[in-house]
């Protein structure tokens, strides 16, 4: 085992689903190995195979999949032609494996540290069962769970996500595995988290000389963590390189439009030639390159004919006919054609002008009580939010999971029970009025976009009958009228009229978050709420919705309230920013301002936390994050129990003040601007740690 | 704190629906054709008997005035007398009630494992040789009303193998081994009823169990699948199962009326249609009222059971 060679080879994999009637083929000869000790990235859009191939690195298929051909080398045997009993005693002793989603994936009725024993007693890692609970306990805190008892009697749900992903990583390191597969270990998590997360797993990394694949469609999480880096579309391996040169010259398309579709947060504007078009559809491939028909520098031979990856340097292959000439094509390309990426400039509107105002927002779903005769007190989730929003434009709120941001776009929508504040919209509606009782013209004025599309479409409506339902119901609209304004409505969001009859299931998530769009659109809305739209999404096609988005914005003059945990999205989407933490805003200002110093510290750790899709940028600060705290008594200032610069002891105690630094920028704090200003993200980043 | 409270508030609800079944059961008999006066004393009673044989009854006062006074006798554990027997209605349906007791437990031991084995086995081998006949075996056990199930069992073992009795006399039995080779046959047929229900509700949510994160994480860290199934998957797949077997437990003790009768088995059902027959008011009612009262209660220890096995109903965040 011990040689040089790889540690493990996949050689030639094909793996095909059964989907309904045949057999589709999802990853397609496909190659790869992993060294010892080295942490390989694979990254793709949404379908392209990716989670399949790490299934393949442990021998496990789902029911519904077939090896089609190849092997997976590991130790000198194919673990794909390993009896069932044998892959056990490979998979999680020497092979382990971190899930996507840590809440789903800890069993719900069983303490976590015993799930840990579990492992190390099935592998018969330790010899008793004392043995194996202090090697589990002593995992907890090498994970960075300090209080590793109190963890361990807990049952999943009690845990935080990044507690619980924590867990699942003690839990795979548990029998000093060789090679851990970890799929999208981060992708449901805060920034702030995320960045926890990533820092422990390059400690390990370092620490034990463990080998990773580390699945993922987030670039910047690649460029932080992984050594080398293999770029998947349609079930191939489309270019494979150390992360230097992936990111500093690429060389096939593919890699360079995804590289591209990254939202920046330290570069908003970006030349947008080489963004990525259209979508990949698995049953429109060409026999070919798989990327022709979405490639700029397509050729005929790349539509008839297949092409293998060649090495092209050292350590460096890439599966492209016109390899050899792209870098020139693509800086010709830049040259002639590019656009900057949007900027935000101001809009049109009169600064005094005021379409929202929002003061002192307080919004409760439950009550608490004390005992049984105690009057019941709302429990605030927000509370003290002020902010309000021009016609036109775009506030944005940033914050973790947990922060308020939904609850305050919920309390707009008169969602929420207990709702207390001024809330005035449009100058004559005030908003604290539950959803029920409100009129109808404020109902049409005040339009909603969801996060998931798949859960916000009726699947039993035709794209027609969702579009045409706000025009008939607001506007009065049928027949050939209606008709012609759905139309419209789906060539404003750039779909096209054949969608009219279809299905939402016929189309893909990015499709369907631009017919919730349109739909909004058709009641003529003044403000949208916008709560994560693009969370769900792939980041070509996030690029192309923000695109939308802002032109549709110029177009109508539609104001968005735009709730995001992405800094980057925020960044080059919104004109303001509110920063929310656990409630209350600590922190507004123009785009701009918030993304420069002086920085609240809540502002400096959520914006250091962004992995960027740079190797030469590092996460400053959020290596020494705590991370979310919610407890019982909540300090003065709430951020008092995480800042990393606190220094007086009256955060604690005393509210902290707002400071105005321009007309448009205030921030929430005791520390005075001056100390702040000597914070500066952007240059900390490129100060190695 | 939180399971204390939890239990409290479902034992106050069980307690007020009883309490509303009770009306029901009381009203329904009022409403019941037939005259018990003449049903007792036959048909050439005179008008001035039948009067007089229902004042003495106190049959003749307002209804509401009897509902009262019987709640109040019952709360107080009296169920009244037999109109037929004047025995105390406590004393006839006890020893039936024991009885039925004896057959539903044993029927209720055989269930349990049964539903569980093959439930399980279905799924893990779904869409298998073994899932398909197991599916096969509870659809036709569904489809076969338990009285003719219970004909056929009587007729095959009872009468063509003779291995067990056809008649239940379980009064007679010498031996604890004898009561429960009499028993046997209701209480197979009994456990069957029940379990193909249980067995196709387990399957399904075993399935969804075993296709869940958790499940595929346990196979992924190397645990046998013999250990996936009983550790991780079974205890999630159990509690929607756990309510179809609160369901069961009650109709074991009611729904044996037909099966009871079948085995002219001494239990409470059989009990019950006899008292219904001589329209005994105050024992159809005792009988009613008991079995309303046990199905309360299996609900109530179903809803219990899921938040024992549930730590999140269980446990504070």
């Amino acid at each position: 085992m011990e040689q040089n060679g790889p540690l493990i080879e996949i050689r030639d994999l094909t793996v095909e689903y059964w989907q309904g009637d045949r057999w589709n083929p999802v990853v397609e000869n496909l190659s790869l190995h992993i060294n010892p000790a080295e942490t390989l990235g694979l990254v793709g859009e949404s379908g392209c195979g990716k989670s399949t191939t790490a299934n393949a690195l442990l021998g496990y298929r789902p029911r519904s999949a077939r090896y089609r051909s190849g092997h997976v080398f590991f130790g000198g045997q194919d673990l794909l032609r390993l009896s069932d009993s044998a892959l056990q005693r490979i998979r999680g002793r020497q092979i382990s494996f971190v899930p996507q989603n840590p809440t789903t994936a800890l069993s719900p009725g069983i303490h976590v540290g015993d799930q840990i024993v579990e492992a190390l007693m099935v592998h018969h890692y330790s010899k008793t069962a004392h043995e194996a609970r202090e090697r589990a306990l002593d995992l907890l805190t090498r994970v960075g769970l300090p209080n590793a008892s109190t963890i361990f009697k807990r049952y999943p749900h009690q845990l935080s996500g990044g507690q619980q992903q924590r867990v699942i990583i003690a839990m795979a390191l548990a029998c000093d595995p060789q090679l851990i597969v970890l799929d999208e270990p981060t992708t449901g998590l805060d920034v702030t988290t995320q960045a926890q997360i990533l820092d422990l797993l390059m400690d390990l990394q370092s620490s034990y000389g463990l080998a990773m694949l580390y699945v993922t469609h987030n670039l910047g999480v690649v460029a932080q963590i992984c050594t080398r880096i293999g770029v998947m579309y349609a079930g191939q391996i489309v270019e494979v390189a150390p992360r230097n040169v992936i990111f500093k010259q690429p060389l096939h398309p593919y890699t360079q439009g995804l590289i591209a579709s990254v939202p920046r947060i330290t570069a908003p504007a970006q030349l947008r030639s080489l963004l990525l078009r259209g979508l990949l559809k698995r049953d429109e491939l060409p026999a070919g390159c798989p990327f022709a028909p979405r490639c700029g520098f397509a050729q005929e031979v790349c539509f008839t004919q297949s092409q293998h990856l060649v090495e092209v340097g050292r350590d460096h292959a890439v599966a492209c006919w016109r390899w050899q000439e792209i870098p020139s094509l693509a800086q010709r390309l830049a040259e002639t054609q590019s656009v900057a990426f949007r900027q935000c400039e101001r809009p049109s509107c009169q600064p005094d002008e005021v379409l929202l105002k929002v003061e002192n927002l307080g919004a409760a779903y439950t009550v608490q009580q004390r005992h049984l005769f105690a009057r019941p007190i709302p429990r605030l989730i927000v509370d003290g939010v002020s902010f309000d929003i021009r016609p036109g434009e775009t506030f944005a709120l940033v914050g973790e999971s947990g922060s308020g941001k939904s609850t305050i776009a919920r309390a707009l929508n008169g969602f929420i029970p207990y709702v207390t504040g001024n809330l005035r919209f449009d100058g004559q509606y005030d908003l604290t009025i539950p959803v029920d009782k409100r009129t109808r013209n404020l109902l049409r004025e005040l339009q909603l976009v969801f996060q998931n599309p798949d859960a916000s479409l009726n699947p039993r409506q035709r794209i027609s009958q969702i579009i045409g339902r706000p025009l008939q119901m607001f506007f009065g609209l049928s027949g050939a009228a209606l008709r012609r304004r759905v139309e419209e409505l789906l060539e404003d969001v750039r779909l096209d009229r054949r969608y009219y009859d279809r299905f939402p299931d016929e189309l893909s998530g990015g499709e369907r978050q631009r017919v919730a769009i349109a739909r909004a659109l058709a009641a003529e809305p003044k403000l949208m709420l916008c709560d994560e739209v693009l969370s769900a999404l792939d980041v070509s096609v996030q690029a192309n919705i923000i695109e939308l988005l802002a032109e549709l914005q110029a177009k109508r003059n539609v104001a968005y309230l735009f709730i995001s945990h992405d800094l980057a999205v925020v960044r080059s989407l919104a004109h303001r920013v509110g920063v929310l933490y656990w409630g209350a805003l600590c922190e507004v200002g123009t785009t701009e301002e918030v993304f420069s110093p002086p920085f609240h510290p809540y502002t400096y750790l959520l914006l250091s936390a962004v992995p960027e899709a740079d190797p030469d940028q590092v996460m400053p600060e959020a290596r020494k994050d705590i991370g979310l705290i919610i407890s019982e008594d909540k300090p003065a200032c709430p951020f008092a129990l995480r800042c990393p610069w606190k220094s007086a002891s009256h955060c604690n105690d005393e509210p902290p003040p707002w400071q105005t630094l321009s007309r448009t920028h205030m921030l929430r704090c005791h520390i005075p601007v001056e100390e702040l200003r000597q914070h500066d993200v952007w240059t900390d980043r490129f100060k190695r740690a | 704190m939180v399971f204390a409270r939890v239990v409290l508030l479902r034992a106050l609800w069980a307690s007020a629906t009883l309490l509303i079944v009770s009306f029901i059961i009381f009203s329904a008999i009022e409403i019941l054709p037939g005259d018990i006066a003449a049903r007792v004393l036959g048909r050439y009673a005179t008008e001035e008997m039948k009067a007089e044989f229902r004042r003495m009854r106190g049959l003749d006062r307002p209804m509401y005035v009897r509902y009262g006074e019987w709640l109040y006798g019952v709360v107080q554990g009296d169920f009244g007398d037999s109109l037929v027997s004047e025995f105390n209605v406590g004393e006839v349906i006890l020893p039936k009630l024991k009885n039925t007791f004896l057959l539903a437990l044993y029927a209720f031991i055989l269930y349990i494992p049964f539903s569980i084995i093959l439930g399980s086995l279905s799924a893990v081998f779904r869409e298998g040789a073994v899932d398909t006949f197991l599916s096969t075996l509870t659809l036709i056990g569904l489809s076969i009303p338990e009285f003719v199930m219970g004909t056929l069992f009587a007729f095959i073992f009872g009468v063509v193998l003779g291995a067990f009795p056809v008649v239940v006399a379980i009064n007679m039995a010498q031996s604890f081994g004898e009561a429960v080779r009499m028993m046997t046959l209701p209480a197979v047929t009994l456990a069957i009823a029940m379990a193909v229900y249980a067995i196709r509700m387990l399957r399904d949510n075993l399935i969804e169990v075993l296709d869940s994160d958790y499940v595929r994480m346990a196979i992924l860290k190397g645990v046998p699948l013999p250990r996936v199934v009983l550790r991780h998957a079974l205890p999630n797949a159990l509690v929607p199962a756990l309510n179809v077997t609160a369901l069961n437990l009650a109709y074991l003790i009611g729904g044996v009326v037909v099966v009871e009768k079948v085995f002219a088995f001494p239990g409470i059902g059989t009990l019950l249609i006899d008292s219904v027959f001589l329209r005994d008011a105050p024992v159809v009612e005792g009988c009613a009222l008991i079995i309303s009262a046990v199905y309360i209660l299996a609900n109530l220890f179903a809803d219990v059971m899921t938040v024992v096995l549930n730590p999140r109903l269980r446990t504070a965040r």
